[in-house]
């Protein structure tokens, strides 16, 4: 397992998605998905229930139903998987939570049914983890729309490396933000290791400066976040063997492999790569709004298997 | 064989990469001796994934592999003992190429893969240990009897669960040092004097790399333990003289690790703002970390050893305050942009260094 988490490639590799190291898809899943978003499910249970006083155990029970698969997130995890292992109910988590968290950056995309969007992720106190997770790396691609000549930039550009033999794209680095590009002969280009979104895009801007005063006609067309990474701590040591027990259908957990256990959330989806040492990634998020989902919903989780066994 | 105007055609329907993987599959099974419920199932799962879009294009070389992974798959599913290095010498397979293989199987088809039960493993891995047959070979006092290893090994390597040693790791590395430290405390007289890489040689088994932290980390676990019985207190303890009393502890250990160690009491954390952690501070007030000055015989926190040593990492700066008003939309100078361009006379001189 390649953990360099920063750099993503395969968006530009044959779509063979077996050669990625990490199990996790960028692109859209060309092959049909198994995580089809449930349609009809997503209107019932996405408003935001925050109002309603706690729901004890009973009523909790009732919302069960045999295919716990699709209302992972709609249901706090830990009582939906409470089938196995019935361990960890919390009596504190026993309320319902916000059932997503509203979009810090709401920019245009509105869920139709959550009536207004905060501009920072809202949960009530009692309920959230107290733990934000930090923002590691961006990955954006961006068209340049118009064809480069990749031995013409690599000679004239002082932070270019390009090697045809190795990697079809000129490799630039700038300082600040300290990101690196992937830039094609297509003109199309990648920018990683942003800490924000707004720096991500600061420095696709910059890398198409520079191509702009190679001469070329660059322009700055379809921006798009592609990935962001995040990481967090939760300050206690994790049982993976007892989590993968009882989360089976999500977790791959294969010390010959690798140490971490690998969590496939479905919603939203989010891969968590979850350590011995309480420490969290989380990756293939478009918006952060869906990292700060995802650790609000893993947390209960693994909160039930703080004490060893 | 039949003459080809006479079959039913079966066979000749069958893709030629589903023939390989079928009698991949079977071949594996004969040489794992496997009960023949497994030969069926991991065929279907070599033609479910077969028939499913995402493996048409999957590599040759990944397809070769396929075969051995739904085998891999079925036995983990039965609990049947069989690690992945152990799949991938008997294919001849890098395990980077049949980990990508397993993972993609594992999600394409959605099936749940137990986790590998470590007390089988110990009792499979045992059987390939030859100290516990007798042969001519064996120094004196060197053979043992399989069954108290095997039990012996079971206790010590769920001791090593309890303490956090095996959360992470490779599996086997723990197993060979937990039978090492089993059988040199069965006679420890004529045993102590013997190495890990000895006994591993005279056993006829591989010994893996991180076998000696394991083994290491086993030996400071017991050691504190140690401490805490009464009676062996005077004795002062070290790395060797406390094998000899590996059965009382593992008798005791439930006592033993309950004073030697502070367990968690359930108490959270005081949450940091930020996502990203310092050292852990001590779970419980009464058993603060102070660095590596603690003495032997104090109990010190039940953890993970990748948080009791945390190794020093260059920690990430927390995002400064000017990162985060950043629009996105800021001007841009020209100079800034220049600086990363060669002048002309920097192109000339690389243009005839590099012979551009």
């Amino acid at each position: 397992f390649k953990d360099d988490l920063s750099a993503s490639p395969q968006l530009f590799t044959p779509m063979s998605p077996y050669d990625v190291d990490l199990p996790i898809q960028t692109t859209e899943d060309a092959f049909g998905s198994q995580l089809n978003q449930p349609k009809d499910l997503s209107t019932d249970f996405s408003v935001d229930l925050s109002f309603l006083p706690d729901i004890t155990q009973d009523d909790k029970e009732q919302n069960l139903s045999e295919d716990g698969y699709e209302k992972q997130k709609e249901l706090d995890g830990s009582i939906s998987r409470n089938e196995d292992g019935g361990i960890f109910v919390d009596e504190s988590s026993l309320s319902y939570p916000g059932a997503t968290q509203p979009s810090p950056e709401a920019s245009g995309t509105c869920h139709p049914l959550i009536p207004m969007t905060p501009m920072t992720p809202v949960t009530p106190a009692s309920e959230s983890s107290g733990i934000v997770p930090q923002l590691q790396n961006i990955v954006s691609t961006v068209n340049l729309a118009c064809k480069l000549d990749l031995k013409n930039i690599a000679l004239h550009a002082r932070n270019a490396e390009y090697n045809p033999k190795r990697f079809a794209a000129v490799i630039m680095r700038i300082r600040e933000p300290r990101t690196t590009a992937l830039i094609f002969s297509s003109g199309k280009m990648v920018c990683t290791g942003a800490k924000s979104e707004e720096q991500s895009r600061l420095a696709a801007r910059k890398y198409a400066r520079v191509v702009q005063k190679l001469g070329f006609p660059a322009k700055f067309l379809d921006f798009k976040i592609q990935n962001m990474v995040g990481s967090c701590d939760v300050r206690f040591p994790i049982r993976l063997e007892g989590l993968v027990l009882t989360h089976q259908q999500f977790s791959s957990y294969e010390p010959e492999l690798f140490p971490g256990l690998i969590y496939r959330m479905v919603k939203p989806r989010i891969v968590l790569l979850i350590f011995v040492s309480g420490k969290v990634v989380l990756t293939g998020a478009k918006e952060r709004s869906q990292i700060y989902e995802a650790f609000e919903n893993i947390y209960p989780i693994l909160k039930g298997f703080k004490k060893p066994s | 064989e039949v003459a080809y105007s006479q079959s039913t055609g079966q066979k000749e329907q069958l893709s030629r990469c589903l023939k390989r993987g079928i009698r991949r599959v079977q071949d594996l099974c004969k040489v794992l001796q496997l009960p023949a419920l497994f030969e069926e199932t991991a065929v279907s799962y070599v033609q479910r994934a077969l028939q499913h879009p995402s493996f048409h294009l999957l590599s040759l070389e990944k397809k070769e592999l396929l075969g051995g992974c739904c085998v891999f798959v079925t036995c983990r599913q039965h609990n049947w003992p069989l690690t992945m290095g152990t799949i991938c010498s008997l294919l001849y397979a890098k395990q980077e190429l049949f980990a990508t293989v397993f993972l993609s199987l594992q999600k394409e088809l959605e099936l749940s893969v137990p986790a590998l039960s470590l007390a089988d493993l110990v009792k499979s891995h045992l059987n390939s240990f030859q100290l516990f047959q007798p042969t001519a070979n064996i120094p004196a006092q060197f053979g043992e009897d399989k069954e108290k290893v095997v039990a012996r090994t079971l206790q010590i390597v769920e001791l090593a669960s309890e303490t956090w040693l095996v959360t992470g790791r490779h599996p086997v590395p723990i197993i060979t040092a937990a039978a090492f430290l089993a059988w040199q405390s069965l006679h420890p007289p004529a045993r102590l004097s013997c190495t890990l890489s000895r006994f591993c040689k005279l056993a006829g088994v591989d010994l893996p790399p991180p076998a000696h932290l394991r083994l290491k980390e086993l030996l400071e676990i017991l050691l504190r333990m140690a401490s805490q019985l009464v009676w062996l207190r005077m004795f002062n303890l070290d790395k060797k003289t406390v094998v000899k009393h590996i059965g009382d502890l593992l008798q005791h250990r439930l006592v033993l690790l309950k004073k030697a160690f502070c367990l968690h009491d359930g108490e959270e954390q005081q949450p940091m703002a930020t996502g990203e952690g310092s050292p852990p501070a001590a779970q419980d007030g009464d058993c603060p970390l102070e660095g590596q000055q603690q003495r032997e015989d104090s109990p010190r926190p039940l953890l993970p050893p990748c948080l009791l040593n945390p190794r020093k990492r260059l920690r990430t700066a927390a995002p400064r305050a000017s990162d985060s008003a950043i629009t996105g939309d800021e001007p841009i100078s020209d100079s800034e942009i220049e600086q990363y361009l060669r002048g002309p006379e920097e192109v000339r001189a690389f243009r005839k260094a590099k012979l551009w």
